[in-house]
């Protein structure tokens, strides 16, 4: 991420407090801002804070506290001055900007009259998580993912934070561009969050790959079965599987002949086997590689790598 | 033979400023009708496109020509072109640069200069309101210039040709 990148996240009066942060954009993971609490920045895993004048401190009684309206102002910068085209994504509490980056939201939630929510008002927590595209990511692990040129149903599982999405996304585009382990194949992706192509304006801001299509802000059921009948996709590409129907449209796009990469969040195999979708797609036998990773130092890591029963194959 | 090509020229010139000002208000009704359009579309793209402001701003500058088509690309650039300024402030001024030479009514041009201040509903269907309501006056405005436009356009020729007349003869 380029540093007037990192400066366009903010609204045109308050870049002057993030031009020094903006000098560590490549090295930067999170963005914190909390009505009335310390500016917080993750750099390289590391906590810090920002103070007034936009200097970085280690201490958080010298940091800068942004007001609700500046927080007001802040969402209504990112949100392009016009909340009502996001107030689904701000239902469900995130938002994706330019870039692909997220911004997760919390504040007060609307109910309606069945108790779902409806939408959110005095948002005063802003977490802006920034979207890192590492090419050659996945370059370690891609020689796992093919046999015999053919491509394996991959799952990759990691804690929050941990790189899943980023290595799925350089995955996609080594299949869809080809590799030295097989040839390129038409990958469609289902994009819910907007976050593995980041597109802005339907086009995708981050390399996926040549033959890639992207389904942006689509729910994930819904999104398998559509690009199943109209792309013809070599490999079917989601983000962050999360419950059974999921794991039941995952299991009908596999029959249709498609091979599937997903991420799903977990801290080791044990752990995701105590979810009840994960037992489901580990019964049906839906991934030929589980892929466990981590982030340490700020850069993603490999665990493990097990077979379609779950038992390890390789561990680094 | 001098004074009645002078008295054809009075005549050609006095007819000729009153078919200039009756093509103001043929202008003016244009305008109006190309806004209340403008404005229509704004509402349908934010209630089913669910477009942001700049994307409509860049849609508006491919579909229209002329001053429009460069204001809205100057607003959608400014807008969104190195982190973006602060849309409302680029709208009013870029709009209000471009509608200062139409013939439209002062309040006509505040109200669609200062349209971007009132965007900030958190729906859709609030927002599209607000859109409505502007577009409702634009609309109100340019049926009774369109009712108008026959009958004035009729009496600013008459009135012209009269004055030319007259003009001729107290001269002549």
């Amino acid at each position: 991420m380029r540093a007037e990148e990192f400066l366009g996240l903010f609204p045109e009066e308050s870049r002057g407090r993030w031009r020094e942060v903006a000098k560590l954009a490549k090295r930067l993971q999170e963005v914190r801002l909390r009505a009335g609490m310390p500016l917080t920045i993750l750099v390289d895993n590391g906590e810090r804070f920002v103070d007034r004048q936009g200097m970085i401190v280690d201490r958080p009684e010298e940091a800068a506290r942004p007001s609700p309206e500046e927080l007001e102002n802040m969402l209504g910068h990112l949100c392009r001055y016009s909340i009502y085209a996001f107030a689904d994504e701000i239902r469900q509490g995130f938002l994706t900007v330019q870039g692909g980056h997220r911004v997760g939201l919390a504040g007060q939630v609307i109910l309606d009259g069945d108790g779902r929510i409806k939408n959110m008002k005095y948002i005063r927590y802003l977490n802006i998580r920034i979207a890192h595209q590492i090419r050659g990511a996945a370059d370690l692990l891609m020689p796992c993912l093919f046999e015999d040129g053919r491509v394996l149903s991959t799952l990759l599982i990691s804690p929050p934070g941990g790189g899943k999405t980023t290595m799925l996304r350089d995955i996609i585009r080594q299949i869809s561009d080809g590799t030295a382990y097989g040839a390129g194949v038409n990958v469609s992706v289902v994009d819910e969050r907007s976050e593995i192509a980041g597109s802005y304006l339907g086009v995708s801001q981050n390399d996926v790959g040549i033959r890639t299509d992207v389904l942006d802000g689509c729910p994930k059921v819904e999104g398998m079965m559509r690009l199943i009948r109209s792309m013809a996709p070599g490999v079917l590409a989601v983000d962050e599987i999360g419950s059974l129907a999921d794991a039941q449209a995952l299991q009908m796009a596999g029959g249709c002949g498609c091979k599937l990469l997903a991420t799903v969040h977990g801290g080791s195999m044990e752990e995701v086997r105590q979810k009840d979708y994960m037992r489901y797609i580990m019964e049906q036998g839906l991934f030929e590689r589980y892929v466990m990773l981590d982030r340490r130092r700020g850069a993603c890591r490999i665990v493990e790598i097990c077979d379609r029963e779950g038992k390890p194959c390789t561990r680094q | 033979m001098y004074k009645a090509v002078g008295f054809l020229c009075i005549l050609a010139g006095c007819a000729g400023w009153g078919h200039s000002l009756a093509g103001q208000e043929r202008e003016r009704v244009r305008h109006l009708r190309m806004l209340t359009q403008m404005l229509s579309q704004m509402r349908s793209e934010i209630s089913y496109g669910k477009h942001t402001m700049p994307e409509i701003c860049l849609l508006f500058a491919e579909l229209n020509d002329g001053c429009y088509s460069e204001c809205f690309e100057r607003i959608y650039k400014g807008a969104t072109e190195k982190g973006g300024t602060d849309f409302p402030k680029v709208w009013e001024e870029e709009l209000g640069k471009c509608l200062e030479p139409l013939p439209l009514r002062e309040d006509e041009r505040r109200t669609m200069a200062e349209l971007a201040k009132s965007l900030r509903f958190r729906e859709e269907g609030g927002q599209a309101g607000r859109v409505g309501q502007a577009e409702a006056f634009f609309e109100g405005r340019y049926r009774q210039a369109e009712e108008t436009l026959e009958n004035r356009s009729k009496m600013i020729h008459s009135v012209s040709i009269l004055a030319g007349l007259l003009l001729a003869i107290l001269l002549l």
